[in-house]
């Protein structure tokens, strides 16, 4: 679970060793990586937001 | 997205790839009708790849002389070949061709013809289905230009068409500008839904996802953005329909509706319709200039992860279009970030491209000059998009020339040019010939230096304060015209050899072998050029290919 | 090489420019209140971080270009990941970002805070003009471009604020924080000064807050910036600021002036001074769509010369004046133009181009349909 986190953080960051990748590839299930890759997106629109509301004031 | 990774080993039938493609192909031609009806039937994804791609063709030089009679209007100050009705029309139609109707099909008939040669498949997925998307094409258009001749004229509000100007205020031919964009949506979603069912299902045994090229992997993301945002756009236009002609108020103030609605629903369809027409480019960029570095893509798997997270991104960020329309402060916060943040994934394709150059082994044939010329020219694109992401600051650039400057550089030198990248560097597979090198070159700097011309004075007319689509200009704004009047003229002009170079290969040139670029390894190269109608119809032997 | 030259080009053009205070040059104008400079300075900051990283970048890949061809003997290197150059290289982007985010942020809410405003202007777009409304004032200005057609036909030469001129520009005072409310009767506009770096969306059924303080009496000219048809390109936008004493001589003027054209309503009116007025209302008003002559643009704007159907029906004609035509671009004139002028265009319609019905519309009539 942390490792898939893991590997759905360095995706949307953009960089991931050659060998994490392939493990994930190989070992790794696709719904996993979906469904934390869409919690983690919507966990970036929480955050820029509450980053705008504390800039608004 | 299933990561499967079949054994490689388990191959029984296997032969040599481009034997068993030779072999198949010409025995299979007895299927096909002769004469005009075969290219109305045809199933054959190379014959609608061709299809679309001299669509797309056509299509470019109908908006491309749209864009000269603009260019013609605005030489001067004062109002000279047109009048203000008709140059409305000529904007708002040359916007909608280019990109419903040249840029998206251009890479739709890239995706045709490439993608199952680079994955190994013997043809899309669904053939009917694809003859039905291409052929949905023309009939959209045709209804599109008809509109010009309809009473009242064709569609003048924008080809980003803002209630209430394109409800309430537009001719009465707004109904078959609302029918033929339902026409090119429905295209559009079936022609992803082919792509994602090719990609995922058809791909070769042995060849895994992260094995793909990255035209086929940018190509995956973006008919996954098609099928995600075109039903927006279909909604959004069915809604003004509905104003139109059946007394709704979606978007009429008057009867309680709300103008910034559309803008809203637009722009969620609209930005990452953006994205839609640059990720194929990046995929295209990025097959072009390893073959020609002769070096391996420089981190290819940051560059999948980017064009996901450019994809992502793409649905944050719609409302850095309307900084203008009064939206709360923190709304305006939120997509300044949002936008900012984009500017990173895009900033690394970037700095891979120019590392996959460094310590390479260059040559500069035609299809490199292109990508190397996207490269440069879409980076100066993003500079300006960067700018126009500070929202204060936007405030000064929104809606004026600067923004006219930011998105052609985006979409000319960026999307166009992978295209003509796309063509130069798969004609030789295509017709069996190489395109005249010579007549390539004269091509290709006519164009960078006419595109340039054209587009570069547009960010200084812009900061200087000169509104987007108007018809006439205070003076201050002439000389900044006029060089991009004669800039337009020359890259206009220029496309005219273009089409010869592809007519004259088509015709014939120097023979091309199997692998026409000495650098190039994916798979399309192993097949014989001009690759014959039929290929991979038992898949190809991966065991032993080496991937990117 | 020569796709440098672009870049080069930027360089030259704008270092060598800058400061400019007006909207003459190649670069933004710093433009004349603390707002504006602001926003200058934003704009050359995030333009300066472009410039170095684009120096850096395609200083690497020219170097590249040149330094790794085939024709001098390159061969090919085989590394193709390093994870430590990807993640410096997509942090140092974010940071610089993150760095340009902060005083950005700081300045949208100084441009937000439309709060404690010594005065407040509305202001309205129309199909091609605008309105500005000094609230609490009871002053009322259309403001049309008065650019001559011959110019525009290049009959008569052009003069020197060729589209950027106006009849009645916003008078405004200097050194006082002006609230300005943007809203529009028909389609969306957008009020744009580059000098005060405000750029407003005018919205049907909303109305757009923003502020200006300026520093500096002057003439400050813009133009409407979003498309809203025909004539999107020949809507300026001109405001005059003035020194606080001037600015209240005119205010005051102005007030006379509309209390003695309120007087006017009640009184007969004659045919011949209703077309007369009449004849200047429609040039500004109406001729941009029913055409000079009143033969319209069919079908979206229908012909009056020779509308019978109109002429015979002095009733409807009023009532489409005074209420508009819901669902069509034809907008209700009864906020817009004083019941003198609608009689008076009415009247000046109906007598004009051989449309000779002699009717005669009075004011009070009209008057009494709008405020019954």
């Amino acid at each position: 679970m942390w490792d898939v986190i893991k590997s759905v953080l360095a995706a949307f960051f953009g960089v991931q060793q050659d060998q994490r990748r392939r493990k994930d590839f190989e070992q790794g299930k696709p719904g996993a990586f979906i469904l934390i890759g869409i919690l983690l997106a919507f966990l970036l629109v929480v955050i820029v937001f509450a980053v705008a509301l504390m800039a608004a004031g | 997205m299933a990561p499967q990774s079949p054994p490689k080993a388990t191959l029984e039938h296997s032969q040599s790839a481009s034997g068993s493609a030779t072999a198949d192909g010409f025995q299979e031609e007895h299927h096909y009708r002769s004469g005009p009806l075969r290219w109305l039937l045809t199933t054959n994804h190379k014959e609608i790849g061709s299809l679309y791609l001299i669509f797309s063709l056509a299509m470019f030089m109908i908006g491309g002389a749209m864009a000269l009679v603009i260019r013609l209007e605005l030489f001067q100050p004062g109002l000279q070949m047109i009048q203000p009705e008709f140059f409305n029309q000529m904007t708002t139609m040359h916007g909608l061709i280019m990109v419903f109707g040249a840029v998206m099909p251009g890479f739709v008939g890239l995706a045709n013809w490439m993608i199952p040669l680079q994955i190994g498949a013997p043809d899309m997925a669904l053939p009917r289905l694809n003859n039905f998307s291409f052929w949905l094409l023309p009939i959209a258009f045709t209804l599109l230009l008809s509109t010009l001749l309809m009473p009242g004229g064709g569609p003048n509000f924008g080809w980003t068409f803002y209630a209430p100007l394109s409800t309430t205020y537009a001719p009465p031919s707004t109904t078959f500008f609302i029918f033929a964009l339902h026409m090119a949506g429905i295209s559009s979603i079936l022609g992803a839904i082919n792509i994602i069912a090719t990609i995922l299902n058809l791909r070769a045994p042995g060849m895994r996802l992260m094995d793909m090229t990255l035209f086929v992997w940018t190509w995956l993301i973006t008919a996954f953005l098609l099928i995600a945002v075109m039903p927006v756009l279909a909604g959004v236009i069915t809604m003004m329909l509905l104003d139109i002609n059946f007394g709704t108020s979606f978007f009429n103030a008057a009867g309680g509706g709300d103008p910034v609605l559309f803008q809203h629903l637009f722009w969620f369809f609209g930005h990452p319709e953006v994205y839609i027409m640059i990720l194929p480019a990046f995929g295209i960029v990025s097959v072009i200039i390893p073959t020609f570095a002769r070096k391996r893509l420089f981190g290819y798997a940051s560059m999948v992860y980017a064009t996901a997270a450019i994809a992502i991104l793409s649905f944050l960020v719609w409302a850095h279009h309307m900084f203008a329309v009064g939206l709360p402060l923190v709304a305006e916060l939120f997509f300044m970030y949002t936008t900012l943040l984009i500017a990173v994934p895009t900033g690394v394709k970037v700095f891979n491209w120019i590392t996959t150059l460094f310590r390479g082994e260059i040559t500069f044939e035609t299809p490199m000059l292109f990508a190397l010329a996207f490269v440069v020219l879409f980076t100066i694109g993003g500079f300006s998009g960067l700018m126009l992401a500070i929202a204060p600051a936007d405030f000064q650039y929104h809606d004026t020339y600067f923004v006219v400057a930011h998105f052609h550089y985006v979409l000319v030198p960026g999307a166009v040019f992978s295209i003509m990248a796309a063509v130069y560097y798969w004609l030789p597979k295509w017709t069996g010939h190489y395109p005249d090198e010579r007549l390539g070159r004269w091509h290709f700097w006519l164009s960078v230096i006419g595109v340039n011309l054209l587009f570069f004075p547009m960010h200084f007319a812009g900061l200087a304060g000169m509104p987007r689509r108007i018809p006439d200009y205070a003076l201050q704004f002439a000389d900044f015209n006029m060089a991009s009047s004669i800039g337009g003229f020359l890259f206009g002009f220029s496309q005219l050899l273009f089409i010869w170079v592809v007519v004259k290969c088509v015709r014939g040139g120097v023979k091309a072998p199997a692998n026409a670029w000495d650098g190039a390894t994916d798979l399309e190269w192993t097949v014989p050029s001009p690759a014959p109608l039929h290929t991979f119809e038992t898949p190809p032997d991966l065991r032993d290919f080496k991937f990117h | 090489m020569r796709k440098g030259f672009a870049l080069a080009a930027l360089l030259a053009g704008l270092s060598g420019q800058f400061p400019i205070s007006h909207a003459t040059g190649w670069n933004m104008p710093v433009g004349v209140s603390q707002v504006s400079r602001d926003v200058y300075d934003l704009h050359m900051i995030i333009f300066w971080i472009c410039v170095v990283i684009g120096v850096v970048v395609f200083g690497v890949m020219f170097y590249s270009l040149f330094r790794y061809r085939r024709s001098k003997g390159a061969k090919a290197a085989e590394f193709h990941e390093h994870t430590t150059v990807e993640v410096v290289w997509t942090a140092i982007p974010f940071l610089i970002l993150v760095a340009m985010a902060i005083p950005a942020t700081a300045t949208l809410k100084n441009m937000y805070d439309a709060s404690e405003a010594d005065y407040d202007v509305m202001i309205t777009g129309h199909q091609w003009r605008w309105q500005y409304d000094y609230m609490g004032e009871d002053v009322t200005l259309f403001s049309n471009m008065s650019t001559p057609k011959a110019q525009i036909a290049g009959t008569e030469e052009k003069g020197e604020h060729y589209l950027l001129e106006v009849d009645e520009p916003l008078v405004l005072p200097v050194d006082r924080k002006i609230r300005l409310l943007t809203t529009s009767a028909d389609v969306i506009h957008s009020w744009w000064v580059p000098d005060l770096a405000v750029k407003k969306d005018a919205i049907p059924g909303f109305v757009n807050e923003s502020w200006t303080r300026i520093d500096e009496p002057g003439i400050y000219r813009g133009q409407c910036t979003e498309l809203c048809g025909k004539d999107h390109g020949f809507m300026p936008v001109v405001v005059h600021a003035m020194e606080q004493e001037q600015f209240d001589a005119w205010l005051a003027e102005r007030k006379q002036a509309a209390a003695a054209e309120a007087g006017g309503v009640d009184r007969e009116w004659g045919l011949e001074e209703l077309v007369e007025r009449g004849e200047k209302v429609y040039a500004t008003v109406c001729a941009s769509c029913h055409q000079a002559e009143g033969q319209g643009l069919p079908p979206t704007f229908p012909a009056l010369a020779g509308n019978q159907a109109l002429m015979d029906d002095l009733d409807r004609h009023i009532d489409v004046v005074v209420n508009g035509v819901s669902g069509s671009a034809m907008a209700s004139f009864s906020g817009t133009l004083s019941p003198v002028d609608i009689a008076a265009v009415v009247t000046f319609e109906r007598n004009a181009w051989g449309n000779e019905t002699g009717d005669v519309v009075q004011p009070a009539d009209i008057q009494a349909l709008i405020a019954p």
